[in-house]
């Protein structure tokens, strides 16, 4: 019974969805909108189960005086800081809560994400060889699409946008859709394995 | 230079030396790459692509006072590539007086920056929050999110971003679910363009068009040939070539300058690299044959 329930409640809910997908307005449709609304729900508390999960994290290390402590410490006073001010006074424009994801965290990650750049053109510059053919191919590809899609591009030839548009919407849009019809059939399958209860691994067992 | 390339102190010859240049010059040449456009802007031309001209031409046919779901679905770190996209979308939609209803699929800062970037184009146009825009926030769980607003909005979103109850809001009074709504504009530096592509376009068939970063735009490519998406910004390039059909320059057009540089000290690296890398192969090679 500790297995079949699970089995059988994914059991309904995958047939559900699926069924409620092509008959719009039906009782099924009807049903899986409760559904949909329960999962809002359970979204919800599974964050809060994701706080809860990364605070013990932490404290342990604090508590335990890792080497990381510092870090963890600095995680945490965070967390209440951010949560507290968000709790307490709400989340709306001007608040607290705003005013530090504005001010401090938002241009933060911006900052982190824009030093990228520096390492990216180091590693393009020391990784990028033409050491075999195929790379020779991705190296020529990669700078005809890199200077096509900026405007200095059309000042050395006028024909280079339309060729980085030519790579961009023929060979790797190719390959672009094939990944994407593999990873579909891929997650059409495991979903059919989980709904006929074939996957298991989702309650907790090899 | 000739024969054997002339060695340094470190005993590296000039070729190896070619292949190996102190990051810290880099670093410098891009930062300065950078810095030089901001402060004495080139003002390139940025050649507008079939599908940035197809996105505003989906935007500009919509009828005066249509309803356009807009979800910010993007991170703060991307904000240098995706800020514009959005700014440039609401000027538009706002110019067309479009009704505006944000959203956000990301928890961590999505629905603070709708905030921010609603109520600052908003007022730019003179528009009143609740009745010409508003902002829904975020709810965990996007496909029951993106699912559950087909049939009724209020069940996934009983209130706004600002805690005021959906039935006391008029805009949302006229927009009980997908039905009343025209047209989805995404901005999204993540899967999300590809969820509501398969949920809510492949299910309602709402029009739908997608402002992505740079390294997604190639992905989202076949949603364009497959006409799921009707048009597509990609990365600031996109959003540069957006605010020039909307004809209003701003962050992207000044970015592009930047970017055009570096793309192109980039290239030069790369090609200083492999000539170093081709000519110590040659002397290498010269070398076993003597």
């Amino acid at each position: 019974m500790k297995s079949r329930l699970p089995v059988l409640v994914a059991f309904i809910s995958g047939a559900l969805m699926i069924l409620a997908f092509f008959g719009r307005g039906t009782v099924v449709d009807a049903v899986s909108d409760r559904a949909l609304t329960w999962q809002t729900i359970v979204g919800g508390f599974s964050l809060l189960l994701g706080a809860v999960s990364i605070a013990r994290v932490h404290w342990k290390k604090v508590a335990t005086k890792h080497e990381d402590r510092l870090y963890s410490l600095c995680l945490l006073i965070c967390f209440i800081v951010m949560g507290g001010s968000g709790v307490i006074n709400g989340i709306g424009s001007g608040t607290l809560f705003d005013t530090l994801f504005q001010r401090i965290q938002a241009p933060m990650m911006s900052t982190m994400f824009s030093v990228l750049a520096f390492f990216i053109a180091s590693a393009a510059y020391r990784a990028f060889r033409a050491r075999s053919v195929s790379s020779a191919i991705l190296l020529v590809a990669a700078v005809l699409v890199m200077l096509g899609r900026i405007p200095m591009g059309q000042y050395i030839y006028h024909g280079l946008p339309s060729w980085a548009d030519w790579i961009m919407t023929v060979p790797s849009m190719a390959v672009q859709r094939g990944i994407l019809i593999g990873a579909a059939l891929g997650a059409a399958s495991m979903s059919l394995r989980i709904i006929l209860g074939i996957e298991r691994t989702y309650l907790g067992r090899g | 230079m000739h024969g054997t390339a002339a060695m340094d102190v470190s005993g590296k010859s000039f070729w190896e030396r070619l292949q190996s240049v102190d990051r810290r010059i880099l670093y410098t040449l891009i930062f300065a790459s950078v810095i030089i456009p901001i402060l004495w802007p080139l003002h390139l031309p940025t050649p507008v692509t079939p599908e940035s001209r197809a996105f505003f031409n989906a935007v500009d046919s919509l009828p005066s006072g249509s309803v356009v779901l807009f979800p910010f679905d993007f991170w703060p770190s991307t904000l240098p590539e995706t800020e514009p996209m959005a700014v440039a979308g609401l000027r538009h939609c706002f110019r067309k007086n479009l009704r505006v209803v944000g959203l956000s699929n990301v928890g961590m800062g999505g629905p603070s920056i709708a905030d921010r970037l609603l109520d600052s184009i908003g007022s730019e146009f003179h528009k009143t929050y609740g009745v010409d825009y508003v902002n829904l926030g975020y709810k965990a769980n996007y496909s029951a999110v993106l699912l559950g607003m087909g049939s009724k909005i209020a069940d996934i979103y009983p209130a706004d971003h600002r805690g005021t109850r959906l039935d006391s809001i008029p805009l949302m009074r006229q927009v009980p679910n997908y039905d009343s709504v025209k047209f989805v504009l995404i901005v999204s530096d993540n899967a999300m363009t590809d969820y509501w592509v398969a949920l809510v376009n492949a299910r309602y068939g709402l029009p739908m068009v997608a402002g992505v970063t740079a390294i997604m735009a190639p992905k989202m490519l076949s949603y364009i040939q497959s006409h799921q998406l009707l048009g597509l910004l990609g990365g600031m390039k996109g959003a540069a070539e957006y605010e020039q059909l909307i004809d209003h320059s701003d962050k992207a057009s000044r970015g592009m300058d930047a970017q055009s540089l570096i793309h192109f000290l980039i290239i030069a690296f790369i090609i200083l690299g492999n000539f170093g890398f081709f000519m110590l192969r040659r002397e290498q090679s010269q070398k076993g044959q003597n």
